[in-house]
C-alpha cells in the first residue's frame, strides 16, 4: 500500500461535542475509497479535514509521510485536491467560465486553459452549454459542470460529498456511469461520500464505515459490504433491503 | 470574456478618480514646495461675515481687490452676525464684518477684538404687503411696530441672532413689547428666505435696504412701508480678532484687511457698489 | 412653470457659454463627491465584506451602528467635523476647516455607512458551503475576494450608488464645514442655496438642472456597468 494521507488520532469537537475520533485512517493512491455511514455520522467533517478545508481539534495530517502543520496546509498543497459537493455552487457565469476557474486560479495560460476545458467538456458532453449561463442549468447539467470544474485541475486526490444525491434516478444513473468511466480512464484517486449503498457499491473498490465518528469497519468494498461487523451491520442490513447486492 | 472588458471600464473610472484625488495632492505638495520661493504661496485668513454683505454680492467686489493686493487667500464664511461674532470669540476667524453694534461691543470689551473700525453703513427698512392693512408708515419705526402689534399684523422674523434679528428686537425692547403669538412668525432663516416668507405670507418684516434692493424683483407682494429714521441705521464696524486670546490668527492679514476697508479707494468702491443696477448705493462710507 | 423653462434655458446657456465659474463649481462637487465615494468604497467594501462574512462578539452591536449611521444627519456630520477641525479643536493644526478636504471628510462620515451596511448585507447572504467551494477550487484569501466582489457585483454597485447619490444631494454638511467659499468650497448644492438666498431662483433652477445632469450621468454609468446584459 501507498499512502498519500495518514491520519493519526484525528479529533474534530465543535461546541464541546466530539465530532470525530479516527485513531488511524489512510487514503491510498489508485484507489476509490468510499466513506458511508448514517446521517451526522462525520462523513462530511472528515472529508472536509482531510482535504485540509477544516483543521482538526488534534491529531496529525501526514501527506506523503510528512506532517502537515494544523490549520496551516499551504495553498500549493491544497491545490493538489478537489472537491465536488452535493450542491453544485457555480458562480454567476458562462459554463465555460465556471469549469476554467480552477485553472485561473492556478494562473494557467489562456491558451491551455481553452484546450483543457474544450477537452473536459467533452469527456463530461456539456460542449454545448459553454456559453450558457451556470446558474440556469438543470440539475444533472449543473452537476457534470461541477465534477468537469473538479476534474479540469487533475487532482491528486477528488473528493467528492454526494454529488449525485440530488438528483432523479435516470439522470443520477447516466452521470456515474459517464463519471465512473472518466475517473477509471483518469486514474484519479478519489474519496466518495455517501450514505447510498447503491452509489458506493457501484463506485468504489475500498469501504469505511463511519457511525458516531468512528471508523467502525473499513476494507475492500465487497467483503465489507457482504460481512458486516456487529458494529456496522444494523445500519448496513437496512440498505441491503432494499439493494440486494450484485456486483 | 466579455465581464473581464466592463471590469477594466470599472477600473479605468476607479484610476480616474484616484488620479483626480492625486492632483489635488500634487498640486498641495507643489503649493508646499513654493513656499521659500520669492513668490510666496498665499496665506489664508478667515473672514466672518453677516449674510447681507454676500448675498448682495458687495464681497465678490471687495475680496479679489483685497486678495491681489496682499497675496492672501481669503476663506468668507458669510453667517449671521450672532455667529461671526461667536467664530471671533472662539478664534476660529481671523477678522470680522459684522452690523449689530450693541453686541459688538460686548465681544469687543471683553477683549476677544481689536482694531475696531467703522466701516459703512445703510438702513433698515420695514416693508409690508401692498394693502398695508396695519395702516404703517412714515419714519417712525417705534410707533409703526407698536401699531404692528397693537393690530396683530403677521410679522415674520428672522429669529436667526443675526444683526438684523437683533435690530429688530431692540425694537420691540424700547417699545415694551413682547413679541409673540400666532401673528409673529419666526423663520430662523437668512434675510433672502425671509422675505420669501414675508412675501407669501403677507406680512411685515424688517430688512437692509441692499437685500431688499437685490431681492424685490421677486416680492411683488411687497413695499416699502416705513424708511428712513435715525433708528433705523445699519452700521457695519470691521475688527481683528485678538491674536493674544487665541492660536492660529493670521493678524497680520486681517490688521491690512481691517485698513483696507477704512481705506478711501475701498470706501468709494464700497459706495459705487450698485449704483449702475439698482440706481442707488446699497451700502454708503462710514468711516470714523 | 415659466420660471422652470427659464430655469432649464439659463442652464443650457451656462453650459453652452462655457461660464468658467459654473464649469470651476461643477468640477469641484464632481471631484469632491468621487473622491468621498471613492474612499467609502475603499473603506466601506471591505469593510462590509468583513462584516458580512465573519462572527465575532460584538458584531451585532457595531452593525447596529452601522445601520444607524446610514440615518446620520448630514448637518449632524457637518457639526462633528466642524468641531474636529476648529483652530480650537483635537485637529486644528491641520488647518483643514473651510477646505475641500473638509467637505470630503463629511460626506465620507455620511456615506460611508451606507456603502458598509449595504455590502455587509449582500455578503451576508453568501452560504458557507459556497465560501468552502470556492477555498476548495483552489482560491487564496484574496482570491477569494475578487471572486466574491464578482459575484456580488450588482449588489456592491447598489451600495456605492446610495453613497454617491447621498454625497452629490448633501448639503448641509458640505455648508458648515465648507463655507461655500468662491472657488474654494463652492459646490453646486451650497451654491443652490445661496443662490436662493439670494433671491436668484433662475440661477438655482439653472444650478440644479446642472446637478441632475451631474448625478444622472454618473449613476447612468454605475448602473450601466451593474446591468450589463446578462448571458442567459
Amino acid at each position: 500500500m501507498n499512502p498519500l494521507i495518514q491520519l493519526k488520532n484525528i479529533t474534530f469537537k465543535a461546541q464541546n461535542k466530539t465530532i470525530l475520533d479516527i485513531p488511524e485512517f489512510q487514503i491510498n493512491a489508485g484507489e476509490f475509497l468510499g466513506i458511508m455511514g448514517p446521517n451526522g455520522a462525520g462523513k462530511s467533517t472528515l472529508l472536509k479535514v482531510v482535504s485540509f478545508l477544516e483543521q482538526q481539534t488534534s491529531g496529525e495530517i501526514l501527506y506523503l509521510g510528512q506532517v502537515i502543520p494544523i490549520g496551516n496546509a499551504p495553498i500549493e498543497l491544497r491545490r493538489k485536491f478537489s472537491i465536488a459537493l452535493q450542491q453544485s455552487l457555480l458562480l454567476d457565469g458562462t459554463v465555460f467560465h465556471n469549469i476554467a476557474i480552477g485553472l485561473t486560479l492556478r494562473k494557467i495560460s489562456k491558451a491551455v486553459i481553452n484546450e483543457k476545458v474544450e477537452y473536459w467538456m467533452e469527456l463530461f458532453g456539456i460542449s454545448h452549454l459553454a456559453k450558457k449561463n451556470a446558474l440556469y442549468l438543470s440539475g444533472g447539467e449543473a452537476q457534470r459542470v461541477n465534477l468537469a470544474r473538479a476534474m479540469i485541475v487533475e487532482p491528486e486526490i477528488l473528493f467528492l460529498d454526494e454529488p449525485f444525491s440530488a438528483l432523479d434516478f435516470p439522470t443520477k444513473i447516466k452521470l456515474m456511469e459517464d463519471f465512473k468511466g472518466i475517473i477509471e480512464t483518469a486514474q484519479t484517486t478519489a474519496v466518495y461520500v455517501s450514505h447510498d449503498l447503491m452509489e458506493i457499491n457501484y463506485l468504489t473498490n475500498r469501504l469505511a464505515i463511519i457511525v458516531n465518528g468512528e471508523v467502525k469497519q473499513s476494507g475492500p468494498t465487497p467483503r465489507v459490504l457482504e460481512h458486516p461487523n456487529s458494529s456496522t451491520s444494523s445500519f448496513l442490513n437496512e440498505w441491503k433491503k432494499f439493494y440486494p447486492l450484485a456486483r | 470574456m466579455l465581464r473581464k472588458r466592463y471590469f477594466a471600464v470599472l477600473f479605468a473610472f476607479m484610476l480616474l478618480i484616484l488620479s483626480a484625488c492625486g492632483n489635488t495632492e500634487t498640486k498641495d505638495a507643489v503649493a508646499k514646495e513654493k513656499k521659500p520661493a520669492p513668490k510666496a504661496a498665499p496665506t489664508e485668513m478667515i473672514l466672518a461675515t453677516t449674510t447681507s454683505t454676500q448675498d448682495s454680492g458687495l464681497l465678490d467686489v471687495l475680496i479679489p481687490m483685497f486678495e491681489k493686493e496682499n497675496n492672501v487667500k481669503v476663506k468668507t464664511i458669510a453667517v449671521g452676525t450672532g455667529q461671526a461674532l461667536e467664530m471671533g470669540t472662539k478664534g476660529e476667524a481671523d477678522v470680522l464684518l459684522v452690523h449689530a453694534p450693541a453686541s459688538e461691543k460686548a465681544v469687543v470689551d471683553a477683549g476677544d477684538a481689536i482694531n475696531y473700525k467703522r466701516v459703512m453703513y445703510n438702513d433698515f427698512i420695514l416693508v409690508g404687503p401692498k394693502d398695508n392693512p396695519a395702516g404703517v408708515s412714515g419714519d417712525d419705526i417705534k410707533a409703526a411696530f407698536k401699531k404692528l402689534a397693537d393690530s396683530k399684523a403677521t410679522f415674520v422674523s428672522r429669529g436667526d441672532d443675526s444683526g438684523t434679528h437683533k435690530k429688530e428686537l431692540g425694537i420691540w425692547t424700547a417699545d415694551n413689547i413682547k413679541p409673540a403669538g400666532d401673528w409673529y412668525v419666526s423663520t430662523g432663516q437668512g434675510m433672502g428666505q425671509t422675505l420669501q416668507v414675508a412675501a407669501e405670507k403677507k406680512g411685515y418684516v424688517l430688512t437692509d435696504r441692499a437685500t431688499w434692493l437685490a431681492q424685490e424683483k421677486n416680492l411683488d407682494t411687497l413695499q416699502i412701508v416705513v424708511e428712513g429714521g435715525k433708528d433705523l441705521m445699519n452700521i457695519y464696524h470691521v475688527m481683528q480678532v485678538n491674536p493674544e486670546k487665541h492660536d492660529k490668527i493670521n493678524s497680520k492679514d486681517a490688521e491690512k484687511f481691517v485698513e483696507f476697508m477704512v481705506n478711501s479707494k475701498t470706501q468709494d468702491v464700497i459706495e459705487s457698489f450698485g449704483k449702475k443696477e439698482y440706481g442707488q448705493s446699497l451700502f454708503y462710507k462710514y468711516t470714523e | 412653470m415659466e420660471l422652470l423653462i427659464d430655469g432649464l434655458k439659463k442652464a443650457i446657456e451656462m453650459i453652452l457659454s462655457g461660464d468658467q465659474e459654473v464649469y470651476a463649481i461643477t468640477w469641484l462637487t464632481l471631484k469632491v463627491c468621487l473622491i468621498s465615494i471613492l474612499i467609502s468604497t475603499l473603506i466601506g467594501l471591505p469593510f462590509g465584506i468583513f462584516l458580512g462574512l465573519t462572527r465575532f462578539k460584538g458584531r451585532r452591536i457595531l452593525l447596529l451602528f452601522i445601520n444607524i449611521g446610514m440615518g446620520l444627519p448630514p448637518v449632524v456630520a457637518g457639526l462633528w467635523i466642524t468641531m474636529l477641525l476648529w483652530r480650537s479643536g483635537p485637529l486644528g493644526d491641520l488647518s483643514l476647516l473651510y477646505s475641500p478636504t473638509a467637505i470630503v471628510m463629511a460626506q465620507i462620515l455620511v456615506s460611508l455607512p451606507i456603502v458598509t451596511s449595504l455590502t455587509c448585507t449582500a455578503f451576508q447572504q453568501i452560504s458557507d458551503k459556497m465560501l468552502l467551494q470556492i477555498k476548495a477550487l483552489g482560491a487564496t484569501k484574496f482570491q477569494t475576494f475578487i471572486i466574491l466582489i464578482k459575484q456580488l457585483k450588482i449588489a456592491i454597485l447598489a451600495a456605492i450608488m446610495a453613497g454617491f447619490g447621498r454625497v452629490i444631494a448633501e448639503v448641509g454638511a458640505a455648508m458648515m464645514v465648507g463655507g461655500n467659499i468662491l472657488g474654494d468650497t463652492r459646490i453646486l448644492t451650497t451654491t443652490i442655496v445661496m443662490e436662493v438666498s439670494k433671491g436668484n431662483f433662475d440661477i438655482a433652477l439653472a444650478l440644479s438642472f446642472i446637478l441632475l445632469s451631474v448625478a444622472l450621468l454618473i449613476t447612468a454609468a454605475l448602473t450601466f456597468l451593474q446591468q450589463r446584459k446578462r448571458i442567459s
